[in-house]
């Protein structure tokens, strides 16, 4: 059967069956009694097997199937949650997850798991009631072999006008669950009568221990060819052969109350085992439907869609902003109107637009519990991951980004930051270091904070450091404040690590991490307290393409300053301009900053400048630091679209992008953080 | 041609049964995704037979079998279930559920369930 029409639906509910599990067993290590969560875990890798062997996908299929079994004995207190379940579950998924990444990348989904299969096997058969497989001597032969007791019955059954009828069947050979199909056929069976003896027993075919075939003896009134039809109806039975019983020899075999007793109590064991089940079954249910919350209806979009659509959207943004300084010029009060309608359907519509793409930034936080435990399996370090604001929400671009930078500030803190249980011990800190991934939102942002409470950032190491690697000069350093010492580290061509270790340190240095988040326009900054920890703070626009900004003027050029930076528009005169060190500074509310002019900055051809008694400020901030910038005089609040100067302007000196006005003017958007030092 | 509901919580296994029972010539009426909805669509379609996953959330394939069969007698359900869920297969029989098929499914497997319970 063609399945590359389902390879995508298969891979995103794998992927979200895979998350399930490990949020599931995460949860389970601190909690190995909750029943209900190893249910869940059981019925993802459940799915996922039935989803994989649909698709041919043999290996997901056997390490699920392999899961499922470890988790059924589990799930019938058979096995008791281990770390090494644990563990080699954890081990398992990661290998579904590369397996399912290998498919997704066009590949065959093949991985060697035969150790993690042997793994399985060993926990499933290891520790648990040893299995009977010893038993294994069954008859493969289908005559019947009737004692006394047997005998009698058939006989007297006869008298009452009853026919001994000698059925065999066959299963066809890729039956399943062979034993729910024998089920079928003695509940078939039932309806015409009495099965007093079937080959093999009847509860070697529950356990499956038959080949193909099995014999059963019904004592009916019914004939023949109603017993055909009625076994016709059950599926996959490939013969069923009928013979009426000769007449009885009475040469059968001895002890015929034993068989007896012994075939009624397993009657009562069968009866008794499949009301436990049943009653297990239900209790692991009924805490899990409690606990589910009601699925809102979704749809699946992709991504691409979305994106154009956001394109599109753009677009009309602009033309949106040509209509509203259209109507103005006209002053015709019903296109006033009507323009003004539109700009706030569509400002709704924007809005409606980038909920839409945003995601909780839990899908990237969900893969660092397991990644901690991880590392710190590897590194010997003793520490506990606490995440709050997992469902703060972010525009998917960013959260397609961030994780990279993440998993390296975690990699750092763990191998860097945290320290060795015996070191913390010693220095009289809870053995167990702690790290705090935050989201949360902040004005037009979010706030990504990780902390950690280890050793902190050494200003003398990280100066010394410095030095030697020439990016610091020996006079500067004294200067320096811890501030921007910190911000050293986010140098490129820094590393403090003593040791290089395969974690974190393999050359490629924090600065990857500063650059990625700047490209995303967002910032970092490191605070750090010797001794108790660091912190390292990561703010992110909510959105990346339409901004908010102010335009502004300088001579006859229109630029942009993004809301989000700006903190104050102030009117200065001439005397409120000071000098510190040569350099113009203003009086900001006690703070004492500097300004620049944007005619300086950008080169803007002035005319003779006029002495003018009132000057433009516009205060903007990164952080705790402000700088003024002196404009020729304030537009107006603006939504626009920010475009890229693409590739022939790269990295143009604090100009973030261009946008299209409404008068069909190009106007520069000013990145204001290169312009504060 | 026989008018069926399709219950799986997997959106996959849903797509691909609907197809099978479509190139079988039957119509899929409905989709559920978990036993409550089965048990509400079905109250609202009166399929002529449901294919019933065993292992779902909300309300499990076994359990909502029973509510069904609770109001009506008469339906005609096949269980869908994978390998190593023995007992809960026997369980759906007990309560009336006509076969059983297994997952992964062939389309000629589904056939003969069909043929055999239509």
């Amino acid at each position: 059967m063609d399945t590359n029409q389902y390879v995508e639906v298969f891979l995103d509910e794998s992927r979200d069956h895979l998350q399930a599990v490990n949020d599931h067993l995460l949860k389970l290590e601190k909690q190995p009694q909750e029943m209900s969560l190893v249910a869940e875990i059981f019925r993802s890798a459940h799915t996922l097997k039935g989803m994989a062997a649909t698709m041919g996908y043999e290996e997901i299929a056997s390490l699920t199937h392999k899961m499922e079994n470890v988790l059924d004995l589990i799930r019938n207190n058979e096995l008791q949650v281990t770390t090494e379940v644990i563990d080699v579950t954890f081990e398992a998924v990661e290998a579904l997850e590369e397996m399912v990444a290998s498919i997704a990348e066009g590949g065959d989904g093949k991985k060697d798991v035969s150790h993690l299969l042997a793994h399985l096997q060993k926990i499933e058969t290891g520790e648990t009631v040893a299995e009977e497989s010893s038993e294994n001597n069954q008859s493969q032969t289908t005559e019947m072999e009737l004692d006394d007791y047997q005998s009698t019955v058939i006989s007297q059954a006869k008298e009452q006008g009853y026919q001994a009828y000698n059925i065999t069947i066959r299963l066809t050979a890729d039956c399943m669950l062979k034993a729910a199909r024998v089920f079928m056929v003695f509940e078939g069976l039932e309806e015409f009568g009495e099965v007093i003896q079937s080959v093999p027993a009847a509860e070697e075919l529950e356990e499956e221990k038959f080949d193909q075939e099995f014999t059963v003896l019904l004592l009916s009134k019914h004939n023949e060819t109603a017993i055909q039809e009625r076994l016709h109806k059950v599926s996959e039975l490939e013969s069923v052969n009928i013979s009426v019983l000769a007449d009885l020899d009475n040469s059968a075999s001895p002890s015929p109350n034993e068989t007896e007793s012994k075939e009624s109590k397993q009657q009562d064991e069968k009866i008794e085992k499949e009301d436990n089940t049943a009653a297990e079954t239900k209790q692991t249910t009924a805490p899990t439907q409690e606990k589910k919350p009601s699925t809102s209806k979704t749809i699946r979009v992709n991504i691409e869609r979305i994106d154009s659509m956001m394109n599109l959207f753009e677009e009309m943004v602009i033309d949106r902003g040509r209509l509203e300084d259209l109507s103005k010029q006209l002053g015709n009060h019903e296109l006033i109107e009507t323009v003004e309608h539109m700009s706030r359907v569509s400002q709704d519509m924007q809005s409606m637009m980038l909920t839409m793409r945003m995601v909780p930034i839990e899908q990237v936080f969900n893969r660092f519990p397991r990644m901690v435990r991880g590392l710190a399996k590897d590194l010997e370090k003793d520490l506990e991951l606490h995440i709050s604001g997992a469902d703060t929400e972010l525009d998917r671009t960013v959260i397609d980004e961030i994780g990279d930078p993440l998993v390296h500030l975690i990699r750092n803190s763990i191998d860097h930051g945290i320290e060795s249980p015996e070191k913390r011990k010693q220095q009289g800190k809870p053995v167990k270091g702690t790290l705090q991934l935050r989201a949360f939102h902040s004005g037009n942002h979010v706030m990504i904070e990780m902390e950690d409470d280890g050793a902190g950032i050494n200003r003398e190491k990280v100066i010394e450091k410095a030095i030697a690697n020439g990016i610091l000069s020996e006079d500067r350093a004294e200067k320096l404040s811890d501030e921007d010492v910190y911000d050293l580290i986010l140098t490129s061509g820094f590393s403090t690590a003593d040791k290089v270790s395969d974690i974190s340190g393999r050359g490629v240095g924090l600065d990857v991490v500063r650059n990625k988040i700047e490209s995303l326009g967002g910032h970092i900054f490191v605070e750090s307290e010797p001794g108790h920890g660091s912190k390292f703070s990561i703010q992110l626009p909510l959105t990346l393409s339409i901004l908010s900004t102010l335009l502004v003027t300088v001579s006859d050029e229109t630029y942009a300053i993004p809301l989000s930076s700006i903190e104050e528009t102030v009117a200065l005169t001439n005397d409120q301009i000071m000098n510190v060190q040569q350099k113009p500074v203003m009086d900001f509310r006690g703070k004492v900053i500097p300004i620049v002019s944007l005619a300086d900055v950008f080169e803007v051809p002035q005319e003779e400048r006029t002495e003018k008694t009132d000057i433009s400020v516009v205060v903007v901030k990164k952080g705790e630091k402000m700088t003024g910038l002196i404009v020729d005089s304030f537009i107006g609040q603006k939504e626009v679209v920010l475009k890229s100067l693409g590739n022939y302007l790269k990295d143009v000196y604090a100009i973030s992008g261009a946008t299209i006005l409404g008068d069909g003017h190009v106007s520069l958007i000013i990145d204001p953080n290169a312009l504060i030092k | 041609m026989a008018k069926i509901l399709v219950t799986d919580d997997a959106a996959f296994m849903r797509m691909q049964l609907k197809d099978i029972l479509g190139k079988l010539g039957h119509e899929v009426v409905g989709e559920a995704e978990n036993g409550q909805d089965a048990i509400e669509k079905y109250a609202e379609l009166q399929p002529d037979l449901v294919t019933m996953d065993i292992t779902m959330p909300e309300l499990d394939g076994v359990e909502a079998l029973k509510a069904i069969k609770q109001k009506d007698a008469g339906a005609t359900v096949i269980m869908c279930s994978a390998m190593g869920q023995q007992d809960r297969v026997v369980e759906a029989i007990q309560a009336g559920a006509k076969d059983f098929i297994v997952k992964p499914f062939t389309p000629d497997r589904i056939e003969e369930a069909l043929n055999k319970v239509l």
